[in-house]
C-alpha cells in the first residue's frame, strides 16, 4: 500500500511538473484600466476601436469566458464569438454598465420580431382571424422556442426567414451567412487588418441596412439606383450579361438615384434609432414604427411624427441644416415649396405622390409549392420537406398609381 | 486521540487542516491584501506552481471540513463526549463554527464574484447579530468599508490559533502518521490536478451562488428575513451538538432533521 501510495505520488508529481513546464505562464496580470483582471490581454492582441479599446473593456465584457484563467480551454469555456446575438446580449452588449437600455427595445422592435411579416402571411392564408393583431406568437423568437410550423409559418421560415435581428450571424449558407447577429447586423464593418477584429460603430453604412432590406419594397436598391430586373441580363452586351447581379444573383439595372443618396446620404442620417432599434412598443407593421416624415426635416424642425429629435438635424445661422453621419457635410432643408406643395389643391397630397416619378413595381408575382422537395428552414438551419418557389414577372419601373389612404393621396405599388 | 472514534477519520481531518496551513503559508507570501483578486490570479497564472499550491490549499481546507464533519458523526455515535468535561465539550463544540468561519473566509479573501457576494451576505448577516454584531463585524468582516483586510487577518489568526489549540488539548500531533499525511496530499493534489478550483468572474447576470456549504443560508434567506435565516437557523445545529452531550435523542433528532432540511434547501439553491 505505502509503495502504491509513493508510486501515485511520485506520478502526480511528475505529472505537475510536465505540465508546469509546457504551460505557458503569463508575464503578469494583465488588467483594464478600471482594474478588472483580464487575463486574455496575456494572449490576444486584437484591438477593436476606441470605443471599446481592449485596455479599457478588454476581451471578457462582450466575449465572456473565464478571464481570471491563462489555460486556454479554462479561460475558454463559456466563450461566445459574437457578443451580439440576442439570446446573450444580456449578458454582454445590455449589460449593466454598458447598454442595458437595448436589448429588451431591441427585442420587440420588428427587426427582431418580423410581427408583421408573419401576421400578415398568417393572415392572408386564413391561418387566424382578419383582426388578429398584437399577437406574442407573431414574432421569430416565438417560432424559435415553440418550433410552430404551418403552411404560411412554413413560407415564411423558408423564403423570410433569414432577415432578423434572432439570425445567428454565419449560421446560414453561402451569402446568407453574412445576415444576422442581434447588434452587430447593423453595427459591424471590417476593420483594418493588423487590428485583427472587427468595428463596432454607431456609423451604419448603407450596405449594412441593404443586406436586408432589398426585396419586396426594394427600398434599398432604389434608394442607391438599382433596379431589379425581370430578366435574364438581356440584352447582352459583348457576349456578356447586360446588367448587374446582386450578391445572391439577381439581376439589377442602373436608374437615377434618390437624391438623398446623391447628396452622400445614408439611411441612418435620417432613421432615427426608435425606429430601428425599437422604442420598446410592439408593433405590428413597420408603418407603425416608422417616425420620420419628409415634413420631419423639409420645413419640420428635425422633429419626427412621434415628437422625437432627429439627432442630425439642427439650426445654424437661421437654417435648418442636416449634416451628414459620413460625410459630415451640412445640407440646407429646404422648406416644401409654398405654391406647389402647400396649394390648398394638394393638401392631401403625399409628398411621393409628386416626388416619386418611377417606383419599381411587380405585377406578375406568384408562389409555387412543391411538397415532395425539400428546402433550408432558415430559422432551424435544416431541410424540411416542402420547397417554395418564388417567380417575379411583369416588373415595371413606372410611374406609381395614386391611391387614397385614409384622407391622404399616395403612392400604391403592387409587388 | 480518543480510541473510540474512528481514528482514521480524525487523523484525516487533522492531516487536511495541517497541510491548508502548510500550504496556506506559501500563498500568504505572494497574496497581496490590497489587491486580492489580482494577486490570487496572478498566484494561477503568473507563478510556477501557483495553481497548484492553490488547489492543495482550497482541497484541503475542503476535506478538513469534510472529515471534520464526519468525525463528528463517529464521536457522537461513540458517545466520546461522556467523557469529556462541560467546559471541554463547550470549548469543543465552538471550534465548528471556527472551522466553517476559517473555510468560509478562505472564499471571501480570494474575493472573485463568490468570494465578494459571499462577503456582503455576510457582512450583512453578522449585522444582525443582536448587541455584538457591530463588533462582531468589524472583528471578522466590515469588507464593504475595508475590502479583505479584516477577514484576511481573521483568517489567517483564526485557522492558525485553532490548529494550536487543537493541538494542544484534543490531539497529539507527535502521533500525527506522516502515510495519513500522503494519503490526504495525495487526493487533493488528484482533486487538484483533475478538477482545478475556479475563481468565478464577475458577470451581470445575479445568479451568483456562495460557497457550496453556503447555498443553503442563501436559499433560506430568499424566505426569511435575514435574522431569522442567517444567524438563528444556522446556530442550530451548534446549539444542538452543544446540547447533545445531555439531551442526546432530542439533540439527535434535530441535528438530522436540520441537516436534511438543510440538504434539500442547498438542492434548491443550486437548482435555480
Amino acid at each position: 500500500m505505502k509503495k502504491l501510495l509513493v508510486f501515485l505520488g511520485v506520478i502526480l508529481l511528475a505529472f505537475m511538473l510536465f505540465k508546469e513546464l509546457k504551460r505557458k505562464r503569463a508575464p503578469q496580470v494583465f488588467t483594464t484600466t478600471s482594474g478588472r483582471v483580464e487575463m486574455c490581454l496575456a494572449c490576444h492582441d486584437e484591438a477593436p476601436e476606441k470605443v471599446h479599446a481592449r485596455e479599457v473593456v478588454g476581451c471578457s465584457p462582450c466575449h465572456l469566458g473565464n478571464p481570471l484563467r491563462m489555460e486556454k480551454d479554462l479561460a475558454h469555456a463559456g466563450m461566445i464569438k459574437n457578443p451580439g446575438d440576442l439570446r446573450v446580449v444580456e449578458k454582454t452588449c445590455g449589460r449593466p454598465e454598458c447598454h442595458p437600455q437595448m436589448p429588451g427595445k431591441v427585442k420587440k422592435s420588428l427587426m427582431a420580431t418580423n410581427r408583421g411579416i408573419i401576421n400578415v402571411l398568417l393572415r392572408y392564408w386564413g391561418e387566424i382571424p382578419e383582426d388578429a393583431k398584437n399577437r406574442p406568437e407573431d414574432s421569430v423568437e416565438y417560432l424559435l422556442k415553440t418550433g410552430k410550423n404551418s403552411l404560411a409559418l412554413d413560407y415564411y421560415r423558408k423564403l423570410c426567414g433569414s432577415c432578423h435581428l434572432w439570425m445567428e450571424k454565419g449560421k446560414l449558407p453561402d451569402f446568407l451567412a453574412e445576415k444576422g447577429g442581434g447588434c452587430v447586423a447593423c453595427h459591424l464593418v471590417k476593420g483594418p487588418k493588423e487590428a485583427k477584429h472587427p468595428v463596432l460603430t454607431r456609423k451604419i453604412p448603407l450596405e449594412n441596412c441593404v443586406r436586408c432590406h432589398n426585396r419586396s419594397g426594394r427600398i434599398g436598391l432604389t434608394y442607391q439606383g438599382l433596379y431589379e430586373d425581370e430578366g435574364y441580363g438581356t440584352p447582352y452586351l459583348e457576349g456578356d450579361f447586360g446588367a448587374e447581379t446582386l450578391i445572391d444573383g439577381r439581376f439589377v439595372r442602373r436608374i437615377p438615384a434618390d437624391v438623398h443618396y446623391k447628396a452622400g446620404l445614408v439611411c441612418v442620417d435620417c432613421h432615427i434609432s426608435e425606429e430601428t432599434m425599437g422604442d420598446g412598443k410592439a408593433y405590428n407593421h413597420f408603418e407603425e414604427s416608422v417616425e420620420i416624415t419628409c415634413r420631419s426635416c423639409h420645413g419640420g424642425k428635425g422633429i419626427t411624427r412621434k415628437g422625437r429629435k432627429i439627432p442630425r438635424v439642427k439650426k445654424e445661422g437661421g437654417k435648418w441644416i442636416l449634416e451628414g453621419i459620413f460625410t459630415g457635410k451640412k445640407h440646407e432643408l429646404k422648406p416644401p415649396d409654398p405654391i406647389k406643395c402647400e396649394h390648398t389643391v394638394h393638401k392631401r397630397l403625399s409628398c411621393q405622390a409628386c416626388h416619386s416619378p418611377r417606383v419599381p413595381q411587380c405585377f406578375g408575382c406568384h408562389v409555387r409549392y412543391d411538397p415532395r422537395e425539400k428546402q433550408l428552414d432558415k430559422l432551424t438551419n435544416r431541410e424540411t420537406p416542402g420547397a417554395w418557389e418564388e417567380f417575379r414577372s411583369y416588373m415595371r419601373l413606372e410611374e406609381p398609381t395614386l391611391g387614397v389612404k385614409g384622407d391622404e393621396v399616395v403612392i400604391i405599388v403592387p409587388g | 486521540m480518543n480510541s473510540r472514534v474512528n481514528s482514521f477519520i480524525a487523523w484525516a481531518a487533522a492531516n487536511s487542516f495541517l497541510l491548508a496551513l502548510i500550504s496556506g503559508v506559501f500563498l500568504a507570501f505572494p497574496f497581496r491584501v490590497e489587491m486580492p483578486l489580482i494577486s490570487t490570479v496572478g498566484i494561477e497564472g503568473v507563478l510556477p506552481f501557483g495553481d497548484f499550491v492553490r488547489g492543495l490549499h482550497f482541497y484541503t481546507g475542503q476535506l478538513a471540513f469534510l472529515f471534520l464533519l464526519l468525525h463528528i458523526v463517529y464521536s457522537l455515535r461513540a458517545r466520546s463526549f461522556e467523557r469529556k468535561s462541560w467546559f471541554s465539550w463547550s470549548l469543543l463544540v465552538a471550534t465548528f463554527p471556527l472551522t466553517v468561519f476559517a473555510l468560509f473566509s478562505g472564499y471571501v479573501v480570494r474575493n472573485d464574484e463568490i468570494g465578494s457576494s459571499a462577503g456582503h451576505i455576510a457582512e450583512s448577516l453578522l449585522l444582525e447579530v443582536p448587541l455584538i454584531g457591530n463588533f462582531l463585524n468589524h472583528l471578522l468582516m466590515a469588507v464593504s468599508k475595508e475590502g479583505v483586510h479584516r477577514v484576511y487577518a481573521a483568517h489567517f489568526c483564526i485557522s492558525f490559533l485553532l490548529f494550536i489549540g487543537l493541538c494542544g488539548w484534543h490531539f497529539n500531533l507527535k502521533r500525527l502518521k506522516i502515510w495519513d499525511l500522503v494519503y490526504v496530499a495525495l487526493v487533493a493534489m488528484i482533486l487538484t490536478v483533475f478538477y482545478p478550483p475556479l475563481l468565478r468572474p464577475f458577470e451581470p447576470d445575479l445568479s451568483v451562488l456562495g460557497p457550496w456549504f453556503f447555498v443553503g443560508i442563501q436559499e433560506l434567506l430568499r424566505h426569511l428575513p435575514p435574522f431569522w435565516a442567517g444567524v438563528v437557523f444556522p446556530s442550530i445545529p451548534v446549539a444542538a451538538l452543544w446540547a447533545y452531550k445531555k439531551y442526546s435523542k432530542l439533540a439527535g433528532i434535530i441535528l438530522v432533521a436540520w441537516h436534511v432540511f438543510y440538504f434539500f434547501l442547498s438542492l434548491v439553491g443550486f437548482s435555480r
